[in-house]
């Protein structure tokens, strides 16, 4: 009865949180700025003339200039992409500030990716290993029992460690009122 | 006679006297002389001497403005001020290595001090590994970057400091992330230590695991510091910029943060050796990788005013440790077995290795993303940058995820967790974040992967601070007031709830970043005096130049009036400094003035004459949670690591060592929480050795959660 009532608060709540998010997120995605798409384009250029700073970070005036460009560029209708791409044309991809994905360059996004999902696999391999040892040993009866074991029990213990422990300690002695 | 061949005499008795040790030291392990360990310790306390002596003759010589060292006329002149000029002792690359020395001998010194707290059979071959280390660097010192070379004629005035340099953060940040690089070579020579003994027990790790809580807590304190630094004096409204020389110091922090969490696993299971005894070294190569980094100016960056030649002794020595690590793992492996087994994916255990898998990934991952421009130039003689974006795509969802490990990792139990106690630990921190997804839309947080990433630092802060709270209501239950509740918690357990409050810091770091990142707005104007900008709810009035000359140094500030909902709220004077010595090399005097948790950070960009300028503003939400969340790290940090008071036994102990953990034993028998509660009583042994608690930090979960329920039904 108890389970059923938690798994309802559990599915209304989901359901709350899902039409939020579906209204905010889809029914009405949050439109940028001029501003914001000026400067999510200018965060993924580097600035040539300092030392590694993002042209949407750099003080200097190329960058300042680069800022008027793609702000002109964006208002002439054209895309996040293509005005990178206009930039790439021109200087090549060192003014990238992320390798771009295709040839050699895509192993830098590759190798990290390949490492995790083969870390997650290992990961699993390796526990599923021991696991499978460890249910294999003799003693796994005694412990698939010790889980299931009855609040009774676990207070029982609790209370003689907790009498023992205030008979040493002031620290852990219950106050007369709330002797059970 | 000059102080500064005093310096070098030092330094050439120190090498002496770390040869001598590493002789000694190692004879007198293999022959079992007492004796002969016995000077090798006295020999370390020379060379610290003799070290501390090399530096105060370099100090010295920089207070003195003895320009006929060349060391002295390149990073000093005769207007700096005292603090800056005994700073520029660590300024340079000589100076900065001699420091590092300095600090190697010192915390040797400290380790012989407490020697009698670590394993006998271990001490000479720690003595042998730290000197061993010392020895490299002092023959580096000695030879290539020696700080004592003497200009043939001493020059009239120095060059002075690299005006970047010049800022308070120096006094404090590179003196911190030098002594956190350095501090790893403690923990590394225990693994040596114990790799050639085989003496990998419980006491051994006890050691290692607090020499590596306080390298950790040093290198925490070093990279905010650095953090800090960026964000005070570089001008771009941001902290971390994943420059190749911070991810250098990022990278030991992650493997020795891994380490501190996987040897719990081995203090408890006997289980995990070889991987732990790899983070170990991992961490000691990294500090190494990051100093050579710095130093051979391979790789472009920010700090390149440490570039010099030195950068392939550094790579002689990474290479040195790394085939010696590697020869030791080969030599011990058969004695590295586990001790016990696993029992369930769903256990303290398993979220343990989750997050060395995330931490050590990230680390991978940042590592090859610093590696990478070299390997595209080599392989295509292509030029290219990995910068924030590819760390922020790569590395966010890692750290994401590492945080939502961290707040559930804490509340399962070891060996294996019933799902009905999972629910109802897990539950309120879920309900907390759900409120926290819901709302936070409303509020008109509208990116995605802002509002993930924020319901996931809820998630961990409400089941950090809803276990904090269980822990002081069943004391309080027990009879004491709520404060001294709480007071008690952190004196008693003090390894559980010190890394309760290290996750509780590194959450308000994790909201920190976010929200910078994620609603950071920026506007750039040119402005004439009586104009205004306006960003965010925030208003700024342009009042004109002030030009101030002094004899080395031209300060230009401009003046604004701030203005928020309305209000007049403070005038402020960003600007920018040139040293007359460093025409070319202009530093910028940022503004920050903080409102509530948000940053108005305004830069100087651009001036001409008295009554123009360009103004940069950033509006940085919650950047002052960064260094809040910091301190409280550190604080965590520094509460794990104190030493437990001696107490003394408790009777109620379940005879058992410590090498046969409470598990095997108990966990036949009784349930987890009932493991836990021995767990417990058993703390109080543990306070004998320092740092103890760890071994049995066994998590009272079970025992509170139990308890209050006993207790409501008690009260009812």
């Amino acid at each position: 009865m108890k389970k059923r009532h938690s798994l309802l608060i559990f599915l209304a709540v989901a359901a709350i949180i899902s039409s939020i998010w579906f209204y905010t997120f889809l029914i009405s995605p949050p439109k940028q700025t001029l501003d914001q798409r000026v400067h999510a384009v200018a965060s993924q250029l580097k600035c040539l003339v300092c030392q590694g700073e993002s042209v949407a970070d750099s003080p200097a005036t190329l960058s300042q200039q680069m800022r008027v460009v793609i702000r002109q560029q964006l208002q002439s209708g054209k895309s996040e992409q293509e005005v990178i791409q206009y930039f790439v044309s021109r200087y090549g991809d060192r003014i990238l500030l992320s390798p771009p994905w295709q040839g050699l360059t895509l192993l830098a996004w590759l190798v990290p990716i390949a490492l995790m999902l083969g870390g997650t696999l290992l990961l699993f391999y390796v526990l599923k290993n021991w696991q499978s040892q460890a249910d294999r040993s003799p003693l796994d009866v005694e412990r698939t029992e010790s889980i299931d074991i009855d609040e009774h029990e676990i207070a029982y213990y609790q209370k003689q460690v907790e009498q023992e422990l205030a008979a040493e300690d002031s620290v852990f002695s219950r106050l007369g009122s709330e002797v059970d | 006679m000059y102080f500064s061949d005093i310096g070098i005499i030092s330094l050439i008795l120190a090498l002496g006297f770390a040869v001598f040790t590493i002789v000694v030291a190692t004879l007198g392990a293999t022959r079992a002389l007492p004796q002969l360990v016995a000077s090798a310790k006295r020999s370390v306390l020379t060379v610290a001497f003799f070290l501390i002596l090399a530096s105060v003759a370099l100090i010295v010589s920089f207070l003195t403005h003895d320009f006929g060292l060349s060391y002295v006329a390149q990073h000093s002149n005769l207007a700096m001020p005292w603090y800056y000029s005994a700073s520029a002792f660590y300024g340079g690359q000589e100076g900065s290595l001699l420091y590092w020395a300095l600090m190697s001998s010192i915390f040797s010194a400290i380790f012989v001090f407490t020697a009698k707290r670590a394993p006998t059979v271990l001490v000479p071959y720690v003595l042998a590994t730290l000197m061993g280390i010392e020895t490299f660097l002092l023959i580096v010192l000695t030879t290539v970057s020696n700080p004592f070379v003497r200009l043939p004629v001493p020059l009239a005035n120095g060059v002075g400091l690299n005006p970047l340099l010049m800022d308070p953060g120096m006094l404090i940040h590179p003196p911190m992330l030098l002594m956190g690089y350095m501090s790893f070579s403690l923990p590394f020579a225990f693994a040596v230590a114990a790799m050639i003994t085989g003496k990998l027990d419980s006491e051994w790790l006890r050691s290692i695991r607090r020499w590596m809580l306080a390298a950790w807590s040093i290198q925490t304190l070093g990279l905010v510091l650095g953090a800090w630094w960026a964000y005070h004096v570089l001008g771009w409204g941001g902290y971390w910029g994943w420059d190749p020389v911070e991810n250098a110091a990022l990278l030991p922090w992650l493997t020795a943060t891994a380490f501190l969490h996987s040897t719990m696993v081995q203090e408890r299971r006997g289980m995990l050796k070889v991987w732990n005894l790899s983070l170990v070294f991992a961490s000691f190569a990294l500090s190494i990788f990051g100093t050579f980094e710095v130093r051979s100016g391979i790789i472009n960056s920010v700090h390149s005013f440490a570039y010099s030649t030195i950068g392939s002794y550094f790579l002689a020595f990474l290479g040195i440790v790394i085939v010696f690590s590697i020869g030791l793992f080969i030599f011990r492996l058969p004695k590295l077995q586990p001790e016990q087994e696993f029992d369930s994916v769903i256990s303290r255990e398993g979220s343990f290795l989750l997050n060395n898998l995330l931490l050590v990934g990230a680390m991978f991952a940042t590592l090859w993303g610093t590696l990478f421009p070299l390997i595209s130039n080599a392989v295509q003689h292509q030029t290219l940058t990995v910068g924030p974006p590819f760390y922020n795509q790569v590395d966010g969802p890692i750290f994401i995820v590492l945080i939502l490990a961290m707040g559930i990792g804490p509340l399962l139990a070891w060996r294996r967790t019933s799902t009905r106690a999972l629910r109802r630990n897990l539950g309120i921190p879920a309900l907390v974040a759900a409120i926290c997804a819901a709302v936070l839309p409303l509020l008109g947080i509208r990116d995605i992967w802002a509002n993930i990433a924020f319901a996931v630092c809820s998630f961990t802060a409400g089941a950090i601070l809803y276990e904090l709270w269980r822990g002081v209501r069943v004391r309080h239950r027990h009879g004491e007031p709520y404060l001294f509740a709480l007071y008690m918690l952190f004196e008693r357990y003090r390894q559980r709830y010190g890394g309760y409050l290290v996750h509780l810091g590194l959450v308000m770091l994790a909201i920190g970043i976010i929200g910078s990142h994620f609603f950071q707005v920026q506007q750039e104007a040119v402005l004439k005096p009586g104009q205004q900008m306006t960003i965010a709810n925030y208003k700024l009035v342009y009042l004109g130049n002030i030009d101030r000359t002094y004899p080395d140094v031209e300060v230009v500030t401009a003046q604004l009036q701030v203005w928020h909902d309305g209000q007049l709220q403070q005038y402020i004077y960003p600007g920018s400094q040139l040293y007359a010595s460093f025409a070319n090399q202009p530093t910028s005097l940022i503004s920050i003035s903080t409102y509530g948790l948000t940053d108005l950070y305004v830069f100087l960009a651009n001036w001409n004459g008295l009554s123009d300028a360009t103004i940069r503003v950033f509006v940085n939400p919650l950047v002052p949670l960064v260094w809040l969340g910091g301190i409280v790290m550190l604080l965590g940090g520094i509460i794990c690591w104190w030493p437990q008071r001696r107490k003394r036994l408790v009777s109620v102990i379940v005879p058992h060592t410590e090498k046969e953990p409470a598990s095997q034993r108990v966990g036949a028998l009784a349930p987890p929480s009932v493991e836990s509660i021995v767990g417990h009583s058993d703390s109080s042994k543990a306070e004998v050795a320092p740092g103890g608690e760890g071994t049995l930090a066994s998590p009272p979960v079970g025992v509170f959660s139990g308890t209050s329920e006993n207790d409501e039904e008690a009260s009812i």
